[in-house]
């Protein structure tokens, strides 16, 4: 799996050209490409399937081929075999000279022979793909949000057939584009829409298209207006710190998260009055979030909910009973958050949010290496928000060696310092991830190995020992120190 | 990839995490530990002065140790896990 951020941009130097696109030399053909885009508020799913045929022996890398503001916004992509749960290794190779395309071998695990079919799946999550428009709403007016895509899907092979689903989560489509110039690939309507589906396509006999020529002739940006019922949520910036403690037990996780409603701006003041009209009669706009409902861990207790202000006394929590590790959890428990106040478009709220959760549910203990090992989850997934910045530590014990980690993604940056809390006399060790675009199909956890010997737990007893024990030498001491006042005698003169 | 999953598959077969001492025996440990830590340290004061304070000493050094122990329990108790 490889996870495509707004750092690709470095990789943008022109490499060299990659396949040539004569045809009888292509080693594929498409039989067909589908490609349906599930229309969100801040996240975008794209599944793009491409039915392959091999035209020549033992081929087995695939070239797929993604627009440049395709890469831009993209943030997670997999590859998958259809109906097969292993991801199949991808690579960047490269965009060629003066293009606006980027290509990705895909590795298909077994090399196919001549005649042979098989169907690929690419899945992809862009963000910060949709923008509201109008730009401004009042407190009670609708929610609309524009998605720009292009109209054909790219390929260096030859396609039979293609088509292009654009699927809103209501029925209310204000507009979308009628492309142009596409009579050489079909002579009947070029764009329809059913219910809440608009449909590009079917395009029939495109040529190998990922070159210059064919996006200046034909490529064209295709945009869709859409309702959108839902408040579209960004999570500006994600600070997660777990801390693990061996005396207590315990993985504590706390959040500090700022809350932002990418929706239309609020259009005049808020008024609390026609509010409370609209909850009381459940006619509430799509584009306010008075509450929302994360899932946390089961088995979590002290769970804190607070913000500048002080604790937050709005919120509901049901807590699941704990799960052994690695045995399947069916029931998370449910937190219901509401903010002190409704967050209307272009509002932003930041609050905290931590738990406490026994160590023996994400922690174990290999005895062959010595090694302990936690798995602490990346981030808490959000309804259908993306995360613009997340950055999480992990804070180990005190005294921990050999620190190694395991992380399902890349992260933009790793760091270890120390850091200094109660009972430290050296401090901890502290490994910081820092990442970008995170959606919800990032919430995984990484895993932490480390050492502690009993030398280093017996670090804070000892520290507090030595504080006791200067006290009773200085009282000792203070007990033996004569300050009363002596009677001298004066001699009679 | 790979070494994600064999090490997803190893932690999931590790027996999970044992602390040294009970979570749940904490706050009577906090309790025994810190009672006796005052007491002695009544006890202390109470001794007579002597020059050298050969009786006070491993008194002392005793009810520090058994301080130490009985403060990080204490912390554990309340909720701020050292």
């Amino acid at each position: 799996m490889l996870r495509l951020s707004n750092a690709i941009s470095c990789v943008l130097v022109a490499l060299a050209a990659a396949a040539s696109s004569s045809a009888s030399s292509q080693p594929f053909e498409n039989s067909a490409i589908v490609r349906t885009i599930d229309l969100g508020g801040s996240l975008v799913h794209v599944t793009t399937t491409f039915a392959l045929k091999a035209l020549k022996d033992a081929v087995n890398v695939y070239t797929i081929t993604l627009t440049e503001e395709e890469i831009f916004n993209t943030s997670w992509l997999e590859v998958n075999v259809k109906g097969k749960q292993h991801p199949l290794t991808i690579t960047y190779s490269g965009a060629p000279a003066g293009s606006k395309f980027h290509n990705l071998d895909v590795n298909l695990e077994t090399p196919l022979d001549a005649g042979a079919t098989l169907n690929l799946v690419l899945e992809t999550v862009q963000t910060h793909a949709t923008w509201p428009w109008p730009k401004e709403a009042a407190q009670d007016e609708k929610q609309s949000l524009k998605y720009e895509t292009s109209l054909f899907v790219l390929s260096p092979y030859n396609t039979s057939v293609q088509r292009t689903k654009l699927k809103s989560s209501s029925p209310g489509i204000l507009s979308y584009t009628t492309p142009d110039n596409v009579q050489a690939f079909t002579l009947e309507s070029p764009v329809t829409k059913s219910g809440a589906t608009v449909t590009y396509g079917p395009y029939n006999n495109i040529p190998s298209s990922a070159t210059p020529e064919f996006l200046a002739r034909y490529q064209q940006p295709v945009v869709l207006h859409y309702n959108y019922d839902y408040p579209v949520l960004e999570v500006l910036s994600l600070k997660r710190a777990a801390e693990i403690s061996h005396w207590g037990a315990n993985l504590n996780i706390q959040d500090d998260i700022v809350l932002h409603n990418a929706g239309p701006q609020l259009k005049g003041h808020f008024s609390r009055l026609q509010h409370q009209t609209q909850s009381f009669y459940g006619r509430g706009a799509p584009h306010v979030l008075p509450l929302f409902t994360v899932q946390l861990p089961p088995g979590i207790r002290n769970t804190y909910y607070i913000d500048q202000i002080g604790n937050v006394s709005t919120s509901r929590l049901r807590v699941a009973p704990s799960v052994a590790r690695g045995s399947k959890n069916t029931q998370n428990s449910i937190m219901e958050l509401k903010p002190r106040y409704p967050i209307m478009g272009g509002w932003n709220y930041t609050y905290t949010l931590g738990w406490d959760a026994s160590l023996g549910d994400s922690g174990s203990y290999n005895s062959k290496t010595g090694k302990y090992i936690v798995s602490v989850p990346v981030m808490t997934e959000f309804p259908g928000a993306v995360v613009n910045d997340a950055e999480l530590s992990i804070i180990l014990p005190e005294g921990a060696t050999d620190v190694d980690y395991v992380a399902p993604f890349p992260a933009l940056s790793n760091d270890v310092s120390t850091h200094v809390t109660y009972l430290d006399t050296i401090g901890r060790p502290m490994v910081t991830f820092k990442y970008k675009n995170l959606t919800n199909k990032h919430a995984k956890p990484i895993y932490v190995s480390y050492r502690v010997p009993i030398t280093a737990h017996l670090r804070k007893p000892m520290a507090v020992a030595t504080v006791l024990l200067t006290l009773f030498t200085f009282a000792m001491v203070a007990r033996r120190v004569d300050l009363t006042i002596h009677k001298t005698s004066t001699k009679k003169m | 990839m790979s070494e994600y999953d064999s090490m997803k598959a190893l932690h999931n077969s590790l027996p999970p995490f044992q602390p040294l001492i009970s979570v749940a025996l904490l706050p009577y440990i906090a309790l025994i530990l810190l009672a006796s830590t005052f007491t002695l340290a009544f006890y202390i004061s109470t001794i007579p002065k002597t020059t050298i304070p050969g009786k006070e000493i491993p008194l002392a050094i005793t009810a520090s140790i058994l301080g130490g122990f009985g403060v990080v329990a204490l912390f554990c108790t309340v909720g701020v896990y050292v």
